[in-house]
């Protein structure tokens, strides 16, 4: 498939549409880990005392860390994954599975409230705009999506605009 | 890198002031686990020969790495008083891991939101360290205390 009608109606039919997933639990663990892998040694994110201390209920996470986990959850068997290793999920709404090649084209992030261990995290994304777009290497679509990120009480978090360029 | 302490730049929040960079030395080992960190199994940030094939010197940094070091240059600046409102950024150009990536700020604006809060507006940059390239272009807001700025702040509104 290539950048043609058909790839656009699908995309048109998602606009406005909303997708919610219940992401599961932000772990203390897991924040952890993440702040290691950064190399970001500050101690709301690495030390539960040090955050408790602080009036926080456990560790926060950094910025962007929920915005980054690619697969909440165990992820798919291996059978299941496409050649380049990633998931045949895509969390793309209207993007088939294979065909078009996806690049990123940007990111920006609200923050809301702060991600505290211990939170059950929800996720619900929406196609907002399909634009078409010349480009040197024929046409392009630019897609933005929105995620919403929301606790348990329904409470917003963060929400981000991902820009994906579709060729 | 982190210590939870705001870096000592606080009477440079002015528009204009260039900010001090800081470097973030990648490795392959840290690739992995970033990958590891948040679940990304695409080969290219692990699998060498796949990234050759796909015309890369090497495993690539995640773009949410790249993020994460604008991100934590951020918070440096803020320490426990401030407050990152927003982060953009796009990835321009790829980085191999084990490139030292550099984060470089200019602030662009600094508006009053209260008596004692002010939002300051970053024009952010990451460079590779190897030849200068800018892997990422982002902006930032972030909400600091106005007593950090008011050697060079006017009485209330933009300063």
């Amino acid at each position: 498939m290539a950048i043609d009608a058909k790839l656009v109606a699908a995309l048109e039919a998602e606009r406005g549409v909303e997708h919610t997933e219940e992401l599961g639990l932000v772990s203390a663990e897991s924040i952890k880990r993440y702040a290691a892998a950064v190399g970001d040694t500050n101690p709301l994110y690495t030390d539960s005392a040090h955050a408790r201390a602080r009036g926080h209920h456990d560790v926060l996470a950094p910025p962007n860390f929920i915005a980054a986990v690619i697969t909440w959850g165990a992820g798919g068997a291996y059978a299941r994954l496409r050649e380049d290793g990633t998931e045949a999920d895509t969390h793309l709404p209207g993007v088939p599975a294979s065909g078009v090649r996806v690049m990123g084209g940007g990111e920006e992030m609200t923050f809301i409230a702060p991600v505290v261990a211990g939170t059950q995290l929800s996720r619900s994304t929406m196609l907002m705009t399909v634009t078409e777009r010349a480009s040197s290497q024929g046409p392009m679509l630019v897609v933005r999506y929105r995620d919403h990120y929301r606790d348990a009480d329904g409470e917003s978090l963060m929400q981000t605009i991902r820009t994906v360029l579709l060729r | 890198m982190s210590s939870g302490e705001p870096t000592q730049v606080r009477e440079g929040f002015l528009p204009g002031a260039v900010l001090p960079p800081a470097d973030h030395p990648t490795s392959t080992v840290q690739v992995f686990r970033y990958s590891a960190a948040t679940w990304n199994t695409h080969r290219i940030h692990y699998d060498k020969d796949y990234a050759v094939a796909e015309g890369y010197p090497g495993v690539l940094v995640q773009s949410h790495l790249h993020g994460a070091f604008l991100a934590t240059y951020c918070t440096d600046l803020l320490g426990e008083e401030g407050r990152l409102l927003e982060l953009g950024l796009r990835v321009r150009r790829f980085a191999v891991a084990g490139e030292v990536l550099r984060v470089s700020a200019t602030v662009t604006s600094v508006e009053h939101a209260s008596a004692d809060r002010v939002v300051v507006a970053l024009a952010l940059t990451e460079s590779r360290c190897s030849d200068g390239e800018t892997c990422v272009s982002g902006t930032a807001r972030i909400e600091i205390p106005a007593r950090w700025v008011q050697n060079g702040a006017g009485p209330g509104g933009s300063l």
